[in-house]
Formats: structure tokens, C-alpha cells, sequence
């Protein structure tokens, strides 16, 4: 580890679901790390694993029909894989906290949203209620709600998506986490309200000087606020670079894709481009690179055998999962 | 100039809405307060705003889906909202509608066949072979196998579904598709391959279409022309590339300024925290946006800005460009 120990490191995680009989990795094999006030954004399509990969640092994978089959998530030095659940619910809230789409869904509504915001100091904190409730008045004040002291007892039914996602926020941050895990925060969101939503987190990202992981669907978003950035595929890491370079020189014919793919609102687009096919599903995974099929560039070796993330050669911090646009010394597995 | 397709003269719905426990109140909600547009031959029309903006009301009262209180919709001369039964039975052949969710708009137990064969027996188009033939030159048309004919709305993914909702609004050879969010809820690689179809059927049908999209990118590359609406009105409308170059309005501005680019070199605007923003229950007091504005003045706040037409295409209502 460098002088800058990452506050999170992933290594080699796999996380599995039980479908049709047997388990089907939903994450294969992701790595990465994020230091103290980094922001890393985990970008993909709806199955691609990034939600997965949030749950698995969580420990929420439903415990039914999933299960983190190896790899390691070691948060400030501790490996989080096969703590007990009690251990575990003492990181929740207090050291590693959620954000989640849909505020509505993630607040109790007969509950007020004061009491909501409150209760992870009292359990965490061991405060006491009046101090409990005089911390979370503070908090209102930072997620920036107006007069707060009228909305501290009202129902999360009587705010607006944006104010309510400001009542998750603030949840979120009652106890100071030193990573904050931020699933989809804005996509629910009209765009105005998201652009508020988006400088508020990064405020108090920077204020806190906490990890955040952004998990979003949405490039222009990930443009916005991330320090790096991870492109998943199929539950794989196809790509992560800087930000800039990610942008710059997007490497991976996936991305690459994706980024033509969108229509842009700051110009005219000319030739938009689709990527054929869809996403395979999590028991049909293709063997050899998992965007084979919907690549325009496939080549034989392509469909054979598992690319690996390889790092460029040039430029610092650019890892790509491809044969072609990263070719790797190493014979690649499986 | 093209001549007009569809042209909307003052159209109004109020919905009235009793909420609240114990004690429940009636309110209005003015999901549309007077709004005007005109839709040009095989031009596709953007209708943009927020969420309660009242876009999608617009979208369906052009179909009469939902009955308009007031106003006039003027289809190829001719007035849809005083139509007879059997008239609008006819004029419905000529518009059509795509939904966000083409999943709650199939039948569940009904082969993709039947589905779009029924609207063309209902409406006697054709025999049953050669319904058949045209079901199937349909798939064909917006890519689907030939053998989509004998399956169910659950075999099929989003981004396929939604392309079956396109062949169904297709059956009637419509001259207006209303498209309602058609591309928000799928993932960003079909958004495109969507996108790339209604483009080519514009193209190859000279289609007209009534856009409504929250996303001003897909607007901005699908439309020529466009409105934005504030709780329940439009406050601009104009060709794409002059709105895009220089929004009048600061709501407009606001929203081109608020989308996320994917490139981190270009500034998107980091907005102001506010509080609650209206909603069309209870509008503000003069002009809707007032109490968002960064231009506010004293007027904004009591009186509601006239309509401006700046020239033969662009409009605004902001009292910024009143006289």
C-alpha cells in the first residue's frame, strides 16, 4: 500500500446469484480503490453489477439467493468479507453510509424525517434525544432545507423528491462516514433539481473529505462530479482512468460506444451511433470478452479467451479490458 | 414554409384532486392553462419541461385521452374536439401514441400478432391475410424477427418492447405519433438504436411527431422544433438551433444550462439550492417562475407576462422581452 492507504480497496471480488439452479457470478473479479476526498464514479447499463458491487460493500446482498463468493473488501485495513452481521451493522450508518434512487422507498413514512435523521446518532452516537435532535437541526441546515426547524417533525410524504433525497443525504451523513456510497442519488431527480442535488454532494464531500462511490447510468453526470472512473460491462471493469483521461481518450470500444451514443445537449450531434444487440443476461454470459457479440471491432481471439484489465502504457492510470486496444503480454485466462 | 399538421389554440385542463387525512381538501391542479402550438408537416416537435409541467396532459389531450376544458386542436383543418363519435373513431387512425412503458400498454396474454392486428380488424382495414402480411412487414420495420408474431410481451426486452409499441402505433398508418417519454426508461445504447428508428420512420413515412421528453439532448437531436412548459404553460417555443444558440426565456437557459454533459471539461451549471419548487396546484403569483428566476423583477411577481411572437417561429412570454 502507498503512503496514501485508500480508505476502501476491492480486490478480486465476486459476487454470485442463484438463478435457474445454479450461481451465476453478477461481479467478477472488480478491483479498485478509493483514497479520502476521491470521488469514483462506477458507470454502466442496468445489469452491468455496479449496484451489486454497492450491496457487496454494504453487505446487503441478499443473503437468499446471493452471496460474495471471494475476493476481499477491505475497508481501513479490515477485510468487511465474512463479518458477522452484528459487526457489520455497526459500519452501517456510521463509518460506511447509502444513498439510495428512490428516497421514497429508503425513509419510513410514518416516521418523522427529524427522527429518521436522528436515530443513527442515537444508536451510533449513543446521544441522548434532545442532543441527537440539536445534531440533526445541523444537518438540515447543511443539506441546505429551509426552515428547518418548521420540517424537522414532517412526514417524508410532505417534500418533493429533491428535499427528500436532501432528508437521505442528511441521514447519511448524520455520523461523519468516511465513505458514502451513492446509488443512482439523482436519477429519480428533474434535471435542475439534480444539478443541485450534484454540488451539494460534492460540498459536502469536500467538507467531510469523505470517499464517495457514485454509482450512475448517466455519462454526463459521471462528468460532473467524478475524481475516476470505472466502466462495468457484464459485471466485469472494462476501463477506469481519470476522469479527463477517461473522456479524452476513451479506450474500450464500449465505452467509446456509449459515449457516441448519447445525444448532446451542448451541440449538434452528427451521426449518433447504436451499439447492436443487448446486454447478456446473467446465465448466458458469452465466453471470451463479454462485449464480443456487440462489438463492432471482434476478432477471432475475442470470443476464445477472457481479456484482461491491462494498463496503458503511457499515460498514468488507464486500465482497459480489451484484446485489441490493449493487448496484454500475459495469456489472458479461461 | 410547411404547412401546419396540428395547430393548438388555448388549450386548458384542470383536474381537481381531493387529498389529505383526516381532514381532505379539494384542489386544482392547472396541469394546462392556455397553451398554443402549431406542429408543422413531418416535423417532430419537442415538448420539454419538468416533472407536473403538464407535458404529458398536452401529449394526451391532442388525442382527446384525456378531455381538454377549453380550447381548440385543429388536425389538418379540421377541429378534433368537436369531432363526432364516429369521426374521431376515424380521426384516431390518423394519430397515434407511443408510451414511455410499453409494457403496461401490452396485454399481458396476447401474442405480439394479435396485437397488432386487432387495431387494423377494428378499424376493417384489411383481410385477415392481409393484416397478417402487414403485422409482419411491420416487425420487419422496426426490426424485430418474423417470429415476434407468436410470442408474449414478457419474452421480450425493453429496448424490443418499446420497438413493438412502435410497430403498434404504426398499424393505423398514423400521420402524428405522439411520443410521450419514449426513450427515458431505457438504458443509454438502446436509447440510441430507439432513437435510430423513429428517425428512419420520420424520414421514410413523413411523420409528423409531438415529442415529449424531460431530456434536452434527445430533443435537441430528434426535433426541429420546440416548447418549453412551466406548470402548465409554455413559456417558449422556437426552432431547436436558435432555442439551443440563445434561450429567451430563463427557465429555458436554465434547463440547457442544468443538462449533464459527458465531457468534464464543459461546465454544467452548478444551480443554486432552492427550496420547494411549485407545483401546478398552486402556482405563484404572476409569472409561474418568479421564484426561481435569477432575473426576477418587481412586475414578474404580479403580473403574468403576455406572449411575445419575436418573429414567424420563435415566441416567449418573460417580461424581459415585452416591449
Amino acid at each position: 500500500m502507498t503512503a496514501d492507504a485508500p480508505i476502501i480497496a476491492i480486490e478480486n471480488l465476486v459476487t454470485e446469484f442463484r438463478t435457474g439452479g445454479g450461481w451465476h457470478p453478477a461481479v467478477r473479479d472488480v478491483s479498485f480503490a478509493v483514497q479520502r476526498n476521491e470521488t469514483l464514479a462506477i458507470v454502466g447499463e442496468s445489469g452491468c453489477g455496479k449496484s451489486v458491487t454497492a450491496l457487496s460493500i454494504m453487505g446487503l446482498v441478499p443473503p437468499a439467493n446471493g452471496r460474495v463468493a471471494s475476493g476481499h473488501i477491505r475497508f481501513a485495513g479490515r477485510d468487511l468479507v465474512g463479518l458477522d452481521e452484528e459487526e457489520m451493522r455497526k459500519l452501517r450508518g456510521d463509518r460506511i453510509s447509502m444513498i439510495f434512487q428512490e428516497p421514497m422507498t429508503s425513509l419510513n413514512p410514518v416516521l418523522t424525517v427529524g427522527f429518521q435523521i436522528a436515530e443513527a446518532l442515537h444508536y451510533h452516537r449513543d446521544m441522548g434525544r434532545r442532543e441527537a435532535d440539536a445534531s440533526a437541526l445541523e444537518l438540515f441546515d447543511q443539506v441546505k432545507i429551509p426552515s428547518a426547524r418548521q420540517r424537522f417533525a414532517d412526514y417524508p410524504h410532505q417534500f418533493s423528491g429533491g428535499m427528500r433525497q436532501r432528508v437521505m443525504i442528511a441521514m447519511a451523513l448524520a455520523c461523519r462516514p468516511e465513505l458514502l456510497l451513492a446509488d443512482e442519488p439523482t436519477t429519480a431527480l428533474d434535471v435542475t433539481i439534480q444539478a443541485q442535488v450534484l454540488s451539494l454532494l460534492a460540498e459536502l464531500k469536500a467538507a467531510y473529505g469523505m470517499a464517495m462511490i457514485f454509482i450512475t447510468h448517466n455519462l454526463g453526470v459521471v462528468a460532473s462530479i467524478a475524481d475516476r472512473v470505472a466502466v462495468m460491462y457484464a459485471g466485469e471493469i472494462v476501463e477506469t482512468a481519470p476522469v479527463n483521461e477517461l473522456f479524452a481518450r476513451p479506450t474500450h470500444p464500449y465505452t467509446e460506444l456509449l459515449l457516441r451514443s448519447i445525444p448532446r445537449v451542448d451541440r449538434d450531434t452528427v451521426g449518433l451511433s447504436a451499439i447492436a444487440g443487448q446486454v447478456p443476461s446473467i446465465g448466458a454470459m458469452p465466453s471470451g470478452c463479454r462485449f464480443a457479440p456487440r462489438c463492432p471491432l471482434r476478432e477471432e481471439i475475442c470470443t476464445r479467451r477472457d481479456p484482461l484489465l491491462v494498463k496503458l502504457s503511457d499515460p498514468g492510470d488507464h486500465q482497459v479490458r480489451c484484446w485489441l486496444r490493449a493487448p496484454s503480454s500475459e495469456a489472458g485466462h479461461g | 414554409m410547411a404547412d401546419s399538421v396540428l395547430t393548438i389554440r388555448g388549450l386548458r385542463k384542470f383536474f381537481t384532486v381531493t387529498r389529505g387525512f383526516p381532514r381532505s381538501r379539494t384542489v386544482t391542479v392547472r396541469a394546462l392553462d392556455g397553451i398554443s402550438f402549431t406542429v408543422r408537416d413531418g416535423e417532430a416537435f419537442g415538448l420539454v419541461g419538468e416533472s407536473g409541467c403538464g407535458k404529458s396532459t398536452a401529449g394526451r389531450a391532442v388525442l382527446r385521452l384525456v378531455e381538454p376544458d377549453e380550447g381548440e386542436i385543429v388536425f389538418k383543418g379540421e377541429n378534433v374536439i368537436t369531432a363526432s363519435k364516429a369521426r374521431m373513431r376515424e380521426l384516431r387512425r390518423k394519430l397515434q401514441i407511443i408510451f414511455q412503458d410499453p409494457y403496461a400498454s401490452l396485454n399481458p396474454r396476447r401474442r405480439i400478432g394479435k396485437a397488432l392486428i386487432e387495431p387494423m380488424r377494428v378499424h376493417g382495414i384489411a383481410d385477415e391475410a392481409e393484416c397478417e402480411a402487414r403485422a409482419r412487414a411491420l416487425l420487419a420495420e422496426v426490426g424485430l424477427p418474423d417470429n415476434a408474431m407468436m410470442r408474449y410481451p414478457h419474452e421480450f426486452s425493453g429496448g424490443q418492447r418499446q420497438r413493438i409499441g412502435i410497430a403498434r402505433s404504426l398499424t393505423l398508418e398514423p400521420e402524428l405519433l405522439v411520443a410521450d417519454e419514449p426513450v427515458s426508461a431505457l438504458d443509454v445504447s438502446i436509447q440510441s438504436q430507439i432513437l435510430l428508428l423513429l428517425q428512419r420512420l420520420q424520414e421514410r413515412r413523413k411523420l409528423a411527431f409531438i415529442f415529449i421528453s424531460h431530456d434536452l439532448g434527445v430533443v435537441r437531436y430528434f426535433c426541429q422544433s420546440m416548447a418549453v412548459m412551466y406548470l402548465g404553460r409554455i413559456v417558449e417555443t422556437g426552432p431547436i438551433p436558435a432555442i439551443f444558440k440563445e434561450p429567451l426565456h430563463p427557465y429555458t437557459k436554465m434547463l440547457r444550462d442544468a443538462s449533464p454533459v459527458p465531457d468534464p471539461l464543459v461546465k454544467v451549471a452548478m444551480l443554486r439550492i432552492e427550496g420547494e419548487v411549485p407545483s401546478a396546484v398552486n402556482p405563484p403569483t404572476g409569472c409561474h417562475f418568479h421564484t426561481r428566476c435569477p432575473h426576477v423583477m418587481p412586475i414578474c411577481r404580479t403580473v403574468y407576462p403576455e406572449w411575445r411572437q419575436m418573429d414567424d417561429e420563435r415566441g416567449v412570454a418573460c417580461h424581459l422581452h415585452t416591449n
